[in-house]
C-alpha cells in the first residue's frame, strides 16, 4: 500500500514539474469554436455562420461590406461596378492581378461559372438566388462575360440594385471559385461538390492547409494575396464544444479567440484582464413561433394571449445578454424602415382574460420545441413557466437543430423557440422574406424555406407588399411599403413573435489586434496582428 | 484435426457469422428508426423543397424499406459504409482517423488499470478479512459507482483550473497542432520520434487526467478479479507446501500464486479494454478528446445515419473480437485446456 | 459471450437451496440480519432505505418546490435558506435533488419490471425447451451482449428520441440479456428435478410447468441479480441525462442537472457537486448491497 501511495505522489510530482507554460506563438492565431455545424466547405452547400467565417478567409467575393458600417460597399475582386440606367443590370470590372491559390488567374469566366454552379447544383444556398428570381434555366442568360475582366449581371425582374449588391457581398454562396481546379476534381457531373466538401479552391488571404472534420482547420497565409498579405502565418481553428474549457483556455492564453461561449463564462471574462469581449449585432431574430395548423393556436385571441405571456423584459435581461438584445419587430434594428418597438410586455392577467374570451378559461395542453442549448432551452423553460400561470400546460421537447426545425418544416409543431430570418444583408427584405412571406399556404406547396409557410401564417397584402418593395428603387416609397408590412403584421397578430435580435459575442485575447467581428459573419482575419509580450 | 474438432470450429464460425448478421440488422433498424431527418442534416434548415427532394432521392430514401435493407447489406459486405454527413469523408476513413486517439487513451488507461488494480487485488487477497481488504472493497466499489463524466468535470477544475497540472482539452496544446510528423497517430510516440520534447510534454499533460479517470473503472474491475483469482490460488495445496518449505511470503505470493493467475488476468484485461471503449464515449465528451467516442456521439446527435451504423457495427465487432481473443488466450495458455 | 456487465458481479454459481418448510418472510429477515453483520453491506442497506424514505416523503423533506423559478435569487451559494444553493433559474437544489430521487427510483423500477419478466421468460424457455428455441434465443442474446450497453442505449435513445420513457426502454433493452442468461442457467439445473418430472408425468402443459415451477424457483437468484444491476442502471440513466438524451427539463433528473449545471460549474460548484454526489452515493449503496448479497449467497468467497 505504501508503495502505491509513493507511486501516486511521484506521478503528481512529475505532473507539477510539467506545468511550465507559454502563450501561443505570435505568428499563429488560435481560434476555438464549435464545429458541429461545419459540414461542408462547398460554398454552394455550406449553411451557417461558422462556414461563412471559414470561407470568408479562403475565398474572395466580388464586393465586401465594411464591417464598421455595413451599408457601405467596398471593392474586392471587383474594383468597380456600374448600375445600368434602367436599373436592370450591374456591370462589374474585376482586378486583373488576382491569382487563385493554385496559381490560376482569376477571370470573368470563373465568376460567371461560380454563380451558375450554385444554381445548377441546387443545394442549400441556391435558395438565396432563387428568391431574387434567378433560376437554373435563366442564369446562363442573365450572367455574361463582357470581357476577360468584366462581368454583367442582368436582373430577371425589376429589383432594387442595392439588394443584389448586398447579397453579392454577404451571401456565403457568393464566393468565387477556381473553375479549372474544381473541374479537375469533378466526379459524375457533381461540379466538384464532393471534392469541395473537404477542400477549397479560392483566392483568399489564407490557404487551406489541413482540415480534419469536427476537429480542426489549419490555414496558412497566402503570400500572393492581392490585398494586404496577412501577418499571421498560421490560423488554427479547433473544435471545442465546452464553453467552460474555452474560458479556462483563453484566460490562460492557450487560445486567442473563443467563439460561442455561454453567458456565465463570458460574464466572468468581462472582468478578466487579458481578454476583451466583442459584441456585434447580427440580423437574425430570436422568436417564439406558433403553428396556425394547430386549431387552438390559430385562434387570434389565443395568440394575443401568448404574445402577452412572453416575459420579454425578464428574458432579455436575464437570459439574452450576449445572445441578443430586446427587439420585437420582424425587421432588424437600425434600418430606416424599422418601426419603433411595439412594447409588448408580460401581462398575465390580461392574457388569462383573453384566453377565457377565446373559450379556454381552463387552459390547454401543448408543446414547446427548442434546441437543447442556450439560450433556446432557457427561454423555453421560462416560457413554459409563464404559460403555466395562465393555465397552459406546455411540455418541452428539446432536441438537435434537426429535430426542432425538422418538425417546423413538417408543420408538425405547436410552439417553437427558435432563431431565423436571415438578415445578412442590411435590407428589410432579408428579414421579411424568410419570416413573413408565404406565397402558397397549401401543405403540398412545401415552401419549407419560408418560416411564413412553416407557421401557416398567410396574409395576401403582406405578400404583395414584400414583392412590390423589392422592385421599388425609390428609397422613401420602399420604406413606406415595409412600414406598412410591419403594422399589418402587428394588427394581425402573426404567428411568430420576435423577442430579441441576435448579437454575436466573441472573446479575444488582448494581444490580438485588428480582429473585427463581421455583422454578416464574414469575419476576415487578414488584418489581424498579434502584439509581442 | 479430428472430425469432432473440425465440426466444432465450423459451428463456432457459424455462430459468429449469425451474430454478425444480427449486428448488421440491428444497426440497420436503429438507423431507420431515427426520427432525425438525414436530408435536413445535409441541406440545412433554410433549403427549399426542390433541393430537399433532390437530396432525398440521392440518398436512396425513396426506395421501399426492404430494398434499402438489401442495398445496405450489399454495401456493408462489400465494405462500402458510405460517407458521413458530418465530415464528408467515407465513414471507414473517418473511423480509422479517430481511432488512434481512442486507442492511445484506452491504452494509457489500461496501464493505470493494471498498474493500480493488480497490486490492490493482490494486497486485498493477502490481507483477507482485515481492514485493508475492506478498504480495497470500498475503493473498488467506488470505482464502479462514480459517474465518470462527473469525475472528469471535477478533475478538470482541480487539475487544470486550480493546479494547472493537466492540459484542458484535446490531445495536445493547440499550438503544437501539425508541428510534428504523424508516424503512428499516437501522439506520445509521434512527438518523441519527431524529437519535439515540448510537444511530448504537452501530450503527456493532456492524456494523463482523462486516462486516469477512464481507468478508474478498470482499476476496480481488475482489482476485484485479481483478488478473487488470488484467493483461489492461495487456498491451493501447493501454496501450503511452499510455505511449509519455508519460502518467504513475498516469493510465495509473487513467484507461485501470482504466476498462476497471469493467464486469467490476461483474459480479464482484454475484456476490461472493451469496457474502456464504452467509457471513452463520456470521457471524450468532457475532455474534447477527438476520438471514436466523440465521433459516435456527434454522429448520433447529428442523425448521421451512415456514421452511426458503421460506428455501432464497428464497436460490436471489436467486442466480438475481444471476446474471441480472450477465449483464445485462455485456451492457448491454460495448461488444463492445452 | 461475456462483457464486463455480465462478469462484474460474477461468479454466481449454484448454491444451497433453502429448506422448503421455512417461510419466506423469516428467511428475508434472516438474510437481512446476516447482511447487516458486514458494516459495508449494512451501510448499503441503510442508504437504499434512506433513498426509499426520500422518495416516498419527498414533499415533506424538500424545503421548496423543485420547479418554481425565482429569477431574483439565481445561483446563490448554499445557505440556511437553500441548503444546497440555487440553480440558474433560482430553483432550490436541495429540493431538486430530493425530488430527483423519485426520477431515479422510477427509472430503476420501470427497468426492473420490464427486464425481469422478459429475461425470465426468454431464459426459462431457452433452458427448458433446449434445441432450436435455445439456439435462437441465445443467438439474439449474444447479439445484444456484443454491444457495450451504453453505446446500445445511446443508439436506441437517438433512434426513439430523447425522453425519460425512451431512456427507460433503451436501458431495458440493454439490461435483459444477462438476466436471461442467468434464468437459463438456473432452469438447466431444475429441468430434471424430481418435482418437474413428476408434474410432466401428471400431464401438466409445458407452459404450466414453466410458470408454476421453474419460474418460481428462478426468482430468488433473479431478484438478487436485478438488485445488483440497479447501480449500472443509475449510471447509464445519468449518462443519458448528461448527454441530453434522458429526462427532459424541467424534470430534476440528477444526470441532467449536472449537464445543465456544467455551464456554471466554475463559479457555482454546488450546481454539479450535489447531484453528482447523489448519483455516486446511491449507486455505491446498490453496489454495496449487491456485493453483500453475493457474498451471502455465494459460498465460494466465504
Amino acid at each position: 500500500m505504501n508503495r502505491l501511495i509513493r507511486c501516486v505522489l511521484g506521478l503528481a510530482m512529475i505532473a507539477m514539474t510539467l506545468s511550465a507554460h507559454a502563450n501561443t506563438p505570435s505568428d499563429q492565431l488560435i481560434i476555438a469554436l464549435k464545429m458541429s455545424n461545419i459540414l461542408s466547405l462547398d460554398p454552394a452547400a455550406a449553411t451557417g455562420n461558422d462556414i461563412a467565417f471559414v470561407n470568408a478567409n479562403l475565398y474572395d467575393t466580388l464586393i465586401e461590406l465594411d464591417p464598421e458600417d455595413p451599408t457601405h460597399i467596398q471593392p474586392a475582386i471587383a474594383s468597380e461596378w456600374e448600375i445600368a440606367d434602367d436599373g436592370m443590370a450591374i456591370t462589374f470590372t474585376l482586378r486583373d492581378d488576382i491569382r487563385f491559390h493554385s496559381g490560376n488567374a482569376l477571370t470573368a469566366q470563373d465568376v460567371v461559372w461560380s454563380f451558375e454552379r450554385v444554381l445548377d447544383l441546387n443545394l442549400a444556398l441556391a435558395t438565396t438566388w432563387k428568391a431574387l428570381g434567378f433560376t437554373q434555366d435563366n442564369v446562363s442568360e442573365l450572367l455574361s462575360v463582357a470581357g476577360d475582366y468584366q462581368v454583367e449581371i442582368a436582373f430577371p425582374r425589376q429589383l432594387d440594385p442595392k439588394l443584389v449588391l448586398y447579397t453579392l457581398a454577404t451571401s456565403p454562396s457568393a464566393f468565387i471559385l477556381d473553375r479549372d481546379l474544381v473541374l479537375e476534381h469533378e466526379r459524375d457531373g457533381d461540379l466538384g461538390n464532393q471534392w469541395l466538401t473537404t477542400n477549397a479552391a479560392g483566392s483568399g488571404a489564407f490557404e487551406l492547409d489541413l482540415w480534419i472534420p469536427q476537429d480542426r482547420i489549419i490555414m496558412k497565409s497566402n503570400d500572393r494575396y492581392w490585398g494586404q498579405v496577412p501577418q499571421i502565418q498560421r490560423v488554427v481553428m479547433r473544435n471545442l464544444k465546452e464553453s467552460q474549457t474555452m474560458r479556462l483556455m483563453i484566460e490562460r492564453g492557450d487560445i486567442d479567440v473563443a467563439i460561442g461561449m455561454s453567458v456565465p463564462d463570458i460574464r466572468s471574462l468581462e472582468d478578466s484582464d487579458g481578454v476583451e469581449i466583442q459584441t456585434t449585432q447580427r440580423g437574425t431574430l430570436y422568436y417564439v413561433a406558433t403553428s396556425m395548423k394547430n386549431e387552438i393556436l390559430a385562434n387570434e385571441q389565443v395568440r394575443r394571449a401568448i404574445r402577452g405571456t412572453i416575459n420579454y423584459e425578464g428574458i432579455n435581461n436575464s437570459i439574452m445578454p450576449y445572445y441578443g438584445i430586446f427587439h420585437q419587430r420582424p425587421v432588424k434594428l437600425g434600418l430606416p424602415a424599422t418601426l419603433p418597438e411595439p412594447d409588448y410586455a408580460l401581462t398575465t392577467e390580461q392574457a388569462r382574460e383573453l384566453l377565457a374570451e377565446a373559450g379556454y378559461e381552463d387552459g390547454f395542453n401543448t408543446t414547446i420545441r427548442a434546441l437543447n442549448e442556450s439560450p433556446f432551452i432557457n427561454v423555453a423553460i421560462n416560457l413554459q413557466s409563464s404559460l403555466e400561470r395562465i393555465g397552459i400546460n406546455a411540455e418541452i421537447l428539446s432536441g438537435t437543430g434537426n429535430q426542432v426545425y425538422g418538425a417546423m418544416r413538417d408543420r408538425s409543431f405547436d410552439i417553437i423557440v427558435g432563431r431565423g430570418g436571415g438578415g445578412f444583408a442590411p435590407h428589410p427584405d432579408s428579414n421579411l422574406r424568410p419570416l413573413l412571406l408565404n406565397p402558397d399556404n397549401s401543405d403540398a406547396a412545401r415552401l419549407t424555406n419560408f418560416q411564413g409557410w412553416r407557421t401557416g401564417y398567410q396574409n395576401r397584402r403582406i405578400n404583395e407588399l414584400i414583392t412590390q418593395a423589392v422592385s421599388e428603387a425609390d428609397d422613401e416609397v420602399q420604406t413606406a411599403l415595409y412600414e406598412e408590412v410591419q403594422s399589418i403584421y402587428e394588427e394581425d397578430i402573426g404567428a411568430l413573435f420576435p423577442f430579441s435580435q441576435m448579437i454575436n459575442t466573441v472573446a479575444v485575447r488582448e494581444e490580438v489586434e485588428g480582429y473585427l467581428d463581421d455583422p454578416a459573419a464574414m469575419t476576415r482575419l487578414r488584418s489581424v496582428t498579434k502584439r509581442l509580450e | 484435426m479430428t472430425r469432432s474438432r473440425y465440426l466444432s470450429v465450423v459451428r463456432k464460425v457459424g455462430v459468429i457469422l449469425i451474430t454478425l448478421l444480427g449486428l448488421l440488422t440491428m444497426t440497420f433498424v436503429i438507423g431507420r428508426l431515427m426520427p432525425i431527418d438525414p436530408v435536413l442534416a445535409v441541406v440545412g434548415p433554410d433549403a427549399d423543397s426542390s433541393t430537399y427532394e433532390q437530396v432525398f432521392r440521392e440518398m436512396g430514401l425513396d426506395r421501399p424499406i426492404w430494398v434499402q435493407y438489401q442495398y445496405y447489406l450489399q454495401d456493408m459486405l462489400s465494405g462500402d459504409f458510405g460517407r458521413a454527413i458530418l465530415t464528408g469523408y467515407p465513414v471507414v476513413s473517418d473511423i480509422l482517423r479517430v481511432l488512434p486517439a481512442t486507442i492511445e487513451l484506452a491504452s494509457v488507461a489500461i496501464l493505470f488499470g493494471v498498474g493500480l488494480g493488480v497490486p490492490l487485488g493482490v494486497y486485498a487477497a493477502t490481507h483477507r478479512g482485515r481492514l485493508g481488504d475492506h478498504l480495497t472493497r470500498l475503493i473498488t466499489l467506488f470505482g464502479y459507482s462514480t459517474p465518470v463524466f462527473w469525475v472528469g468535470m471535477v478533475g478538470l477544475i482541480i487539475f487544470y483550473a486550480w493546479l494547472n497540472w493537466a492540459g484542458a482539452a484535446g490531445r495536445i496544446g493547440f499550438a503544437f497542432d501539425g508541428m510534428f510528423t504523424q508516424y503512428t497517430g499516437f501522439y506520445l510516440i509521434d512527438t518523441l520520434l519527431s524529437g519535439n520534447w515540448e510537444a511530448f510534454v504537452s501530450a503527456v499533460r493532456h492524456i494523463a487526467l482523462p486516462a486516469l479517470i477512464l481507468g478508474l473503472n478498470s482499476v476496480s474491475f481488475i482489482g476485484r478479479m485479481t483478488r478473487s483469482f488470488m484467493l483461489e490460488q492461495l487456498s491451493q495445496e501447493y501454496i501450503k507446501t511452499a510455505r511449509v518449505k519455508g519460502l518467504s511470503e513475498r516469493s510465495v505470493i509473487w513467484k507461485h500464486a501470482f504466476k498462476n493467475i497471469l493467464v486469467q488476468l490476461l483474459t480479464i484485461v482484454a475484456l476490461a479494454y472493451g469496457g474502456l471503449l464504452e467509457g471513452a464515449v463520456l470521457i471524450e465528451t468532457v475532455f474534447a478528446w477527438p476520438g471514436f467516442g466523440q465521433y459516435l456521439t456527434d454522429s448520433l446527435l447529428m442523425g448521421d445515419m451512415n456514421a452511426v451504423m458503421a460506428s455501432v457495427l464497428f464497436i460490436g465487432l471489436v467486442f466480438v473480437f475481444l471476446n474471441l481473443l480472450s477465449d483464445a488466450l485462455y485456451k492457448l495458455f491454460d495448461p488444463r485446456t492445452r | 459471450m461475456k462483457n464486463i456487465q455480465t462478469l462484474k458481479n460474477a461468479p454466481f454459481p449454484a448454491r444451497e437451496r433453502h429448506a422448503p418448510g421455512q417461510s419466506k418472510g423469516a428467511l428475508f429477515f434472516k438474510a437481512l440480519k446476516k447482511l447487516c453483520k458486514n458494516p459495508l453491506s449494512a451501510s448499503g442497506v441503510v442508504i437504499v432505505g434512506l433513498l426509499l424514505v426520500l422518495t416516498i416523503a419527498a414533499p415533506m423533506i424538500a424545503t421548496h418546490d423543485p420547479l418554481t423559478q425565482d429569477l431574483s435569487r439565481v445561483l446563490s451559494a448554499p445557505s440556511w435558506a437553500h441548503w444546497f444553493g440555487t440553480d440558474e433559474y433560482g430553483r432550490d437544489i436541495f429540493s431538486r435533488v430530493v425530488y430527483g430521487s423519485r426520477v431515479t427510483l422510477y427509472i430503476i423500477f420501470l427497468v426492473t419490471i420490464i427486464v425481469g419478466p422478459i429475461g425470465l421468460m426468454i431464459g426459462t424457455m431457452s433452458g427448458y425447451f433446449g434445441g432450436w428455441v435455445d439456439s435462437t434465443f441465445m443467438r439474439i442474446t449474444d447479439i445484444f451482449i456484443s454491444f457495450p450497453s451504453l453505446v446500445l442505449a445511446l443508439a436506441f435513445v437517438a433512434a426513439l428520441g430523447p425522453g425519460l420513457e425512451h431512456a427507460v426502454i433503451a436501458i431495458a433493452l440493454t439490461a435483459w440479456p444477462p438476466v436471461a442468461r442467468l434464468a437459463r442457467a438456473e432452469t438447466l439445473t431444475f429441468r430434471n428435478a424430481d418435482y418437474v418430472v413428476a408434474a410432466q408425468l401428471q400431464g401438466a402443459s409445458s407452459f404450466r410447468i414453466l410458470f408454476h415451477y421453474i419460474s418460481v424457483m428462478c426468482l430468488p437468484s433473479l431478484i438478487v441479480r436485478l438488485t445488483m444491476n440497479m447501480a449500472t442502471v443509475i449510471l447509464t440513466a445519468a449518462a443519458l441525462g448528461f448527454l441530453g438524451l434522458g429526462a427532459q427539463p424541467p424534470l430534476p433528473e440528477w444526470g441532467a442537472m449536472i449537464s445543465t449545471g456544467r455551464s456554471y460549474m466554475l463559479e457555482s460548484w454546488w450546481l454539479v457537486a450535489f447531484p453528482g454526489a447523489a448519483i455516486m452515493l446511491v449507486s455505491l449503496a446498490f453496489n454495496l448491497l449487491g456485493d453483500g448479497l453475493r457474498d451471502l449467497l455465494d459460498p465460494r468467497t466465504d
